[in-house]
């Protein structure tokens, strides 16, 4: 009895963790090369924004980063940035999954 | 022997080299042949609240009033000319009298002109902020746009339109039918008539077309029947930047006085520049930084009928107001 309550218990804890895994919004770093003027990171943010999914854009010009947060449980399919990105007239040079978006940005 | 042909060769070098160089100055940089403005006053910081900016790009005058296109904020801000605010509208979305991203923006009788970058299309509206109509969709079709970003409007109501990603103007009638086009669709060039990523149009007194080629660095000059007039911007005006008196690093926005002079703002050397209309450099105004009469990234720019100078400070998130000495 013990064994199957241990089990159970178990079972659903791991199921929560996942849950509580794919409930969090994930958000990306997108680095691409040459971002500073309103016509370039708009011109991504648009292509970006199209992707389904997507929750939340802004971009730091001095870094040259564009973050990008999806909605509950959708991950972003780098194929599908890269394109976005290229659409724009640039090319991503790094693509990141991280946890918390850095405050200097503009938010979309 | 040799040391002394060496000194020789090397000093004729220094001499042929330094020669050129002094030459090409003479060439191709002006000195200034005008007095310049004076900065009166700034307004602006970043946020959300009225009178404050999250990334403002466009600006067009009414007699009495200045209109900001706020364009991460979605909406367009209203001031008076000492920089009063008065009220704000547009909300952010596609839908009809939404805005995206407003861009460069132009005033014609009592009307207010917008390029929506994100939607891809014109939207018009009164000055007191009620919409009107929208003009073109996305595509790169005639009449039809990929990231418009700056609008002149002709006195018989047609409109030129930069449309950044199709790297074009177009010429539409009032009512969004295509009369033509300058440049080829969606494609590069440097020579005269082609654009790189183009991203503003004013209209001079005579009619002339005065077209902000953005990435090629470079101003270009068409008649009011389209033909191709003149350039400038750099040596030769083929897509050669630098930080020099006439040559730029992307022309971000323009627009021309009463009196024929054309202003344009200089967006990587952080200043304005002023021209007569056949490109002699007259002055620049301005440098990099945060404190009055500086800039950081300047993108729109607007002449009263005074001469008065509004200009929108990008990285600043503030306006400008500069007065002729």
């Amino acid at each position: 009895m013990k064994i199957i309550l241990k089990t159970a218990l178990a079972s659903m804890l791991m199921l929560f963790s996942t849950m509580g895994t794919f409930a969090e919004p994930l958000t990306y770093a997108l680095k691409v090369d040459g971002l500073a003027c309103p016509f370039c990171t708009f011109g991504i943010e648009k292509q970006l924004g199209k992707i389904n999914g997507v929750d939340k854009l802004s971009t730091d010009l001095d870094s040259g980063v564009v973050l990008m947060t999806m909605k509950n449980g959708v991950l972003l399919d780098k194929t599908k940035a890269e394109q976005a990105v290229e659409q724009a007239g640039f090319t991503l040079r790094g693509f990141d999954k991280i946890k918390t978006p850095s405050p200097k940005t503009n938010e979309k | 022997m040799k040391i002394k042909t060496l000194i020789k060769v090397t000093g004729r070098l220094t001499a042929i080299i330094t020669l050129a160089l002094l030459a090409g100055w003479i060439a191709f940089v002006p000195s200034a042949k005008e007095a310049g403005y004076s900065f009166v006053t700034s307004w602006g910081s970043k946020g959300d609240g009225d009178g404050q900016f999250n990334d403002p790009v466009g600006i067009a005058l009414s007699d009495d009033e200045i209109f900001v296109s706020d364009a991460r904020n979605s909406r367009i801000q209203v001031f008076d000319y000492d920089g009063n605010y008065r009220r704000s509208f547009g909300a952010k979305g596609d839908a009809p009298g939404h805005l995206g991203r407003p861009m460069n923006l132009a005033i014609s009788g009592d009307k207010l002109y917008v390029p929506d970058y994100f939607n891809d299309r014109i939207e018009i509206f009164t000055l007191t902020g009620k919409y009107i109509k929208s003009i073109g969709r996305a595509g790169k079709e005639p009449g039809e746009f990929n990231a418009p970003d700056g609008i002149a409007v002709a006195k018989n109501g047609d409109l030129f339109v930069t449309d950044f990603y199709n790297k074009r103007l177009q010429q539409l009638g009032a009512d969004g039918h295509f009369i033509r086009q300058w440049g080829t669709t969606g494609e590069t060039g440097i020579l005269a008539g082609q654009f790189n990523y183009p991203t503003d149009v004013a209209l001079g007194p005579n009619g002339k077309i005065f077209v902000a080629d953005g990435y090629n660095d470079r101003i270009q000059v068409f008649t009011s029947d389209g033909q191709f007039s003149h350039k400038w911007g750099g040596p030769f005006a083929l897509n050669i930047s630098g930080p020099f008196n006439g040559w730029f690093r992307t022309v971000s926005s323009i627009d021309v006085s009463n009196d024929g002079k054309v202003f344009a703002t200089d967006f990587y050397n952080h200043r304005i520049q002023a021209f007569r209309s056949d490109g002699t450099f007259l002055f620049s105004m301005g440098g990099p930084g945060k404190g009055g009469g500086q800039f950081t990234y300047p993108l729109g720019i607007a002449v009263a009928k005074d001469g008065t100078i509004f200009i929108v400070d990008y990285g600043n998130n503030r306006i400008q107001k500069w007065q002729q000495h």
